[in-house]
């Protein structure tokens, strides 16, 4: 019966950030947040495989103070409690810095069997975290997941590469990344949403974990972010004869520099 | 939680609108087990652009709540516009008074809101107050024992209460669940079509003549391609909201699109001035409940069951205000009311009934009752807004010409749109209704 412990972050969500068209600045301010895509998936396999085989499954988060806002989505989602980190450098943290962090937090609460984590997050899709996370805690890593069957202390996964399907068989502890088509994580039921409400959440600070600042400053610090709008030029070529048409937009590619 | 049994609530509302939330707001503000029900994401999600909201509502379900709502301006302009093919006259009423007084903390009569993030504001209260909020939960069934409604189905689901609100809108499925009304026939409702246009608010205050806190509420007619039914605008922080509500059995009768009618009014001249260099952000369609008092169902409760809102039909439209949001809440408080003050499930109903007739929402539809008469008189959408236009283009041209005599020139303008007949008609017909 797998201990298990999935890793999730709190991202906002991508399709309510606006770009602001005089500066190309982001506007988030009406902004909801969510758990991150990949991250759903990893809560959903360990909710399965837990239904399956039996066992527990607890789930971390490191954010900002937003992270509280999570607790509820994350526990109608199968987890039976959950942890969180809420600290202000999460607004700046690289990969390192976040596995760091969930690594000081699995040594305080761990151990567990199994470690899953979606493949990257729906911000930045780094897709390092759970590889640097299994380097700190000394465990090995598959990523690329898109299949898993767990028996005793054997993990079995499908790994879908670039140009290939790799099934490997590793002992338990393992750090795991998977990939969106693994499932489909759940809409959480009314019950479950009520549930949710009644289980336990533990607070941990950078400080009970022993974290300093150097561990929470990332190396590359992220100056502006700008978003990217594909400008149009809006020309329409309405000459009747398409060789009159061409000879325009060649023309027109020449006056931009294009030819 | 002081809840043994986690499958029972004191009261379960359906629908988190401004009738579910006030209503969940006043049951749990005093100590009710209260579980609001919501189908979309959030609250507010299904709930596309903007309105007008009058604060009073706001004030009889707490004093000062107003202050915490995410309101965007107080209304001090209220405008109206009729359209010529081409032109357009507007009647622009000020008053400063409509604004309140903030020496006095004073609310202002009524202010625009966008409805997304007021819906999702007073979820956000009756949560804080201690309701359970549970969003993206699709109510499908009622549990009915003995002649008595004992809770709700969400899927596989069943959850039960000593009380269910009905606040689902205007197309009420429970409602009809429960048997007392019949799925909503087209002639006692609107259907309208919505946007919100995103513009600086410098823009929007020089286009309305107004500073940033204060606003315009405009209504229009002459833009419904003939059909009953008229155009609104609002103005937002940062975005204005406009729209047509359309006669539904009309607009089904028509071969025209809504939505293309709805595009014809955005470009004629006097609205394309407005809204010109805005970024459209939202768009939706809903329906209205236009009929007023004779349109409520006879009976909007059973045993366990309240009816609120939208799915009670309230709404009162006199083409000059639009009102549902504000009867909505009043509704919600008199549930919560009712379901505080009363024991028995027998008492219940019709002490709801009592609430509602106390905070005075049965006396304003009852004061609209025959007002709905005059939108029959289909010259108020198609004709007079062109006549008025004309009869001031006669009025205002000056040409170099020999003009028409004042008097002979207006009564060709009018006899051009209707006959003395149709006239004296139509006014008999208005003097009735109001
Ligand atoms: C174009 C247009 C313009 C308007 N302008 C104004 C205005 O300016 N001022 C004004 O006061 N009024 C206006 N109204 C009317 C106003 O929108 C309504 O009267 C008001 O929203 C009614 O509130 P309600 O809470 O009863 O219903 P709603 O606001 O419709 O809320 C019902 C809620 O219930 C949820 N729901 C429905 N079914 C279920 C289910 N089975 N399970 C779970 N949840 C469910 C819905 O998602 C929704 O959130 C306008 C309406 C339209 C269409």
């Amino acid at each position: 019966m797998p201990n298990c412990l999935v890793c999730y972050k709190w991202t906002l969500d991508e399709q309510d950030i606006k770009i602001k068209s005089e500066d190309l600045s982001l506007d988030s301010s009406r902004a909801k947040g969510k758990i991150s895509d990949f991250d759903r998936n990893a809560i959903e396999e360990a909710a399965l495989l837990v239904e399956k085989l039996g066992g527990a499954v607890a789930a971390l988060s490191y954010g900002t103070a937003a992270v509280k806002q999570s607790l509820k989505d994350v526990l109608s989602r199968g987890p039976e409690k959950s942890y969180w980190v809420a600290d202000a450098s999460a607004e700046q943290a690289d990969a390192t810095v976040t596995a760091t962090v969930l690594a000081a937090a699995i040594r305080k609460i761990g151990p567990f069997d199994l470690i899953l984590l979606g493949e990257g997050s729906s911000d930045l899709f780094n897709q390092q975290t759970a590889p640097r996370l299994a380097a700190l805690l000394g465990l090995p890593c598959l990523s690329f997941v898109n299949k898993l069957e767990v028996e005793g202390d054997v993990v079995k996964a499908t790994r879908k590469l670039d140009d290939s399907v790799e099934v490997v068989t590793v002992k338990t502890p393992v750090v795991i990344s998977v990939l969106s088509e693994i499932n489909k994580p759940r809409i959480p039921s009314l019950k479950q949403v009520l549930s949710a409400a009644k289980k336990p959440n533990q607070e941990l600070t950078v400080a009970d974990l022993g974290l300093t600042p150097e561990d929470l400053a990332p190396k590359a610090v992220r100056k502006s972010v700008k978003g990217f709008v594909m400008q149009r030029k809006n020309i329409i070529f309405k000459e009747t004869a398409a060789a009159a048409n061409v000879a325009k937009l060649k023309e027109s590619l020449a006056s931009l520099g294009l030819s | 939680m002081a809840n043994e049994n986690e499958d029972k609530f004191d009261a379960i509302v359906v629908g988190a609108g401004p009738a579910g939330s006030a209503c969940a707001y006043t049951l749990a503000k005093a100590g009710r087990n209260v579980l609001l029900l919501e189908r979309g994401n959030s609250a507010g999600s299904k709930n596309v652009s903007g309105g007008r909201l009058y604060t009073y509502a706001l004030e009889l379900v707490e004093e000062g709540l107003y202050q915490r709502a995410p309101l965007q301006r107080k209304i001090v302009r209220e405008q109206i516009m009729m359209l010529g093919a081409e032109s357009a006259m507007t009647v622009d009423y000020f008053n400063p008074a409509f604004g309140g007084n903030d020496a006095e903390k004073k609310a202002a009569q009524s202010y625009s809101v966008v409805r997304a993030s007021l819906d999702e504001w007073f979820a956000g209260e009756a949560e804080t107050a201690g309701a359970i909020l549970a969003s993206g939960q699709v109510v499908d069934g009622l549990i009915e024992e003995n002649g008595k409604i004992v809770g709700i189905k969400v899927g596989e689901d069943e959850m039960r209460a000593d009380l269910v609100v009905a606040a689902d809108g205007v197309n009420s499925l429970l409602g009809q669940k429960a048997g007392l009304f019949p799925d909503a026939s087209s002639h006692a409702v609107g259907v309208g079509v919505k946007e919100t246009i995103e513009l600086p608010d410098s823009v929007i205050n020089a286009r309305f003549g107004v500073t940033d806190a204060e606003g315009a509420a405009r209504v229009a007619i002459g833009c419904t391609d003939g059909i009953s039914g008229g155009a609104f605008m609002y103005t937002n922080k940062g975005s204005l909201s406009l729209g047509i509500v359309f006669n539904a059995d009309q607009a089904g009768k028509q071969k025209r699109h809504i939505q293309d009618i709805f595009q014809d009014f955005k470009m004629h001249p006097a609205i394309q001035a407005l809204i010109e260099g805005g970024t459209s952000v939202e768009y939706g369609a809903h329906l209205v409940p236009e009929n007023g008092y004779d349109s409520i169902p006879k009976r909007l409760y059973r045993d366990g069951f309240l009816v609120v809102g939208d799915a009670a039909q309230f709404g009162i439209n006199t083409g000059l205000i639009i009102r549902g949001m504000d009867l909505a809440i009043v509704s919600g408080l008199a549930a919560a009311k009712a379901a505080l003050k009363t024991t028995s499930p027998a008492d219940l109903g019709p002490e709801y009934m009592r609430q509602l007739d106390e905070l005075l929402l049965m006396a304003n539809q009852k004061a609209y009752r025959n007002f709905h008469h005059i939108f029959e008189i289909n010259r108020i959408f198609h004709g007079y807004p062109e006549l008025a236009n004309d009869a001031l283009q006669f009025l205002f041209t000056v040409d170099g010409k020999v003009p028409t005599p004042m008097l002979k020139g207006l009564l060709n303008t009018v006899r051009k749109h209707a006959s003395y007949g149709q006239l004296a008609a139509d006014g008999w017909k208005a003097f009735r209704a109001l």
